[in-house]
């Protein structure tokens, strides 16, 4: 009696079990091939290498810089999707929303001021992970296009942001704006057509605004998305993040590979993962390349699972946790809404752009166009210009003394430029002592 | 497999079918990505603007006193009369679109710190070159209209 309910119910019973199992492929890991295949096949965590190295995992090695840019996007996407349920690209509306969000909807203040702080932040942790990854000597070959491509998520940060400055409609945003689009006029050749189309009009009005708000929510944030994409999976299919070639003596032995004629009989990965005794292996292919190093295997390495992971949560929790707090006591700026006869004395730029507009004062072609235009070709050059094989994957290494000199003087001399117009500039753009 | 090419009773080469077509496609897919980005660029690029009109009516002749030197901010222009003489100087400043405001010594930019002088020529500051001089005409209805579109030589004046 009890034998047969037992056998009818069986299927209600294991509902629960069953249905879990048909979501999470895996028990949680107690075994090192249960944590190899929860890596595996999770699709959230296949992105990640099953093992990775204990080098790559040191704080003090990459400060977790680009987690932090990417976690930063991440909390910008989320806020910047709930803002736009009550955000209007209107010249006539745009303000008055910024008012209601900080009067009459709930949250309203505090998702405005992580939108900001974060957008700000983020600017600030893709140039630093920059720097992290030059003075590391990081975009050595194999990884010198990834380098191209963080090169150009640092420009999309740029415009994402300075796009989104715009939208407030409030004084500083407008002439900001006007000066920013104006800088685009110099272009050669394009120069002009560029400015009209991104202003849609002669000057900064409600065509610019909902120009400037289409870029802002959707076509940058997609580009940006696809390039994070393509930035994350080139890290892994070249050979994981940049570290010291090892001395000889600390390689393992070359491994001796026998292929045998017969082959054996193909075993499903996923099923078999928990429960499998042993499992077969048959070469599937060969690979070119730093994909695969057979005799060159790091010893070094411990499974992502948790290792990896709970580094990148506590980057995470870090991340949210610092623009909740400088959110909770810092309010995003709102200045007065926009009087296009009236512009404020200084108009200045957002504050990455300050070292951009001190150069301007000097020269509108050169300082705008020009000398940024050589600085970002350099930029993307470096890893072809830059052959020496030295130094890579440690800090300041001093085989690349020249190289490391040299970045960090144009990263010093930007920050000081940065200094004079954020400090030192005052009405009319004349010197002030901030003393 | 590689073939001589063949040749017709002419004795021309004759180009393989199949590199023809791959030729065609080719030329087809490079062709149509490039038209398609242009005319994204041709659709963005606006053909009427939905902006102020650049010819506008600034009133009548009376309504600036000779030495007047009257800065109409939402037109950005500055209507400057001298006796008899009217004339529009733009006060969009050439070096980044900031408004100039007029000053004892012609006008200033409070965004880069430029200067001109009465007549709109460079005197400091970064601007490359100097304030545009915009044609002024009387209407038949005895008022003075100013034409953005059309640029003329600094120093002409209208006699009113």
């Amino acid at each position: 009696m009890s034998k047969e309910t037992s056998s009818k119910w069986k299927p209600l019973v294991d509902l629960p079990s069953n249905v879990w199992r048909s979501i999470f492929r895996n028990p949680l890991p107690s075994s090192d091939r249960g944590r190899a295949a929860t890596s595996f096949t999770n699709f959230f965590l296949h992105i990640q290498p099953v093992r990775v190295s204990r080098k790559a995992l040191r704080p003090s090695y990459t400060m977790g810089l680009g987690l932090i840019s990417f976690f930063l996007f991440v909390i910008l996407t989320v806020t910047g999707v709930l803002l736009m349920f009550y955000y209007v690209p209107s010249t006539g509306q745009a303000y008055d929303r910024m008012l209601d969000l900080r009067s009459s909807v709930a949250f309203g203040i505090i998702l405005r001021n992580m939108h900001r702080w974060a957008a700000h932040a983020m600017v600030a942790m893709v140039f630093l992970h920059m720097c992290r990854v030059f003075l590391t000597g990081s975009y050595k070959p194999p990884r010198e296009f990834n380098w191209v491509l963080g090169v150009a998520l640092f420009l999309l940060t740029l415009l994402s942001s300075f796009t989104g400055y715009l939208l407030p409609w409030d004084q500083l945003a407008f002439w900001a704006i006007t000066v920013g689009t104006s800088i685009a006029g110099y272009a050669p050749l394009i120069g002009k057509d560029l400015k009209f189309i991104l202003l849609g009009d002669a000057n900064v009005g409600q065509e610019a605004l909902l120009r400037f708000y289409v870029l802002h929510v959707v076509v940058l944030p997609a580009v940006l998305t696809i390039f994070v994409a393509v930035h994350f999976w080139r890290i892994r299919k070249d050979g994981g993040l940049a570290k010291p070639e090892p001395a000889e003596a600390e390689l393992p032995p070359l491994i001796e590979v026998t292929v045998t004629d017969a082959v054996p009989e193909l075993v499903p990965v996923a099923a078999t993962a928990a429960s499998a005794p042993a499992r077969k292996f048959t070469i599937q292919g060969l690979v070119r390349g730093p994909l695969v190093k057979v005799g060159k295997l790091e010893e070094d390495t411990v499974f992502s699972w948790p290792n990896l992971l709970i580094a990148e949560l506590v980057v995470l929790l870090v991340t949210i946790a610092g623009v909740m707090a400088v959110s909770l006591f810092f309010n995003a700026p709102l200045e007065q809404p926009v009087n296009v006869m009236h512009p404020p004395n200084p108009a200045k730029a957002p504050w990455y752009f300050l070292g951009l507009q001190e150069q301007v004062s000097y020269s509108a072609f050169w300082g705008g166009i020009g000398i940024p235009g050589i600085e970002l070709l350099l930029l993307l050059l470096v890893p072809y210009i830059d052959r020496g094989k030295q130094g890579v994957g440690r800090w300041f290494a001093r085989e690349r003394i020249l190289a490391n000199s040299v970045f960090l003087l144009f990263v010093f001399v930007n920050i000081v430029l940065i200094v004079i117009g954020t400090f030192f500039r005052g009405a009319n753009w004349q010197f002030v002592s901030p003393f | 497999m590689a073939a001589a090419p063949k040749t017709n009773e002419s004795g021309e080469k004759q180009i393989p079918r199949r590199q023809f077509l791959g030729w065609l496609s080719g030329v087809g897919i490079v062709g149509s990505t490039i038209a398609g980005v242009f005319s994204s660029f041709v659709f963005l690029k606006p053909r009427a603007t939905y902006g102020q009109p650049n010819r506008f009516s600034i009133g009548r002749p009376e309504e600036f006193p000779p030495g007047a030197r009257m800065a109409i901010d939402a037109k950005r222009v500055c209507i400057v009369r001298e006796g008899n003489k009217v004339a529009a100087i733009s006060t969009t400043c050439t070096h980044l679109g900031c408004i100039v405001a007029p000053s004892e010594t012609g006008f200033q930019c409070p965004c880069h710190g430029s200067q001109f002088d009465v007549d709109g020529n460079v005197t400091g500051g970064p601007a490359p070159k100097a304030l545009s001089w915009f044609q002024v005409s009387l209407t038949p209805s005895g008022e003075l209209e100013v034409d953005k579109d059309n640029e003329i030589q600094t120093g002409t004046y209208l006699s009113v």
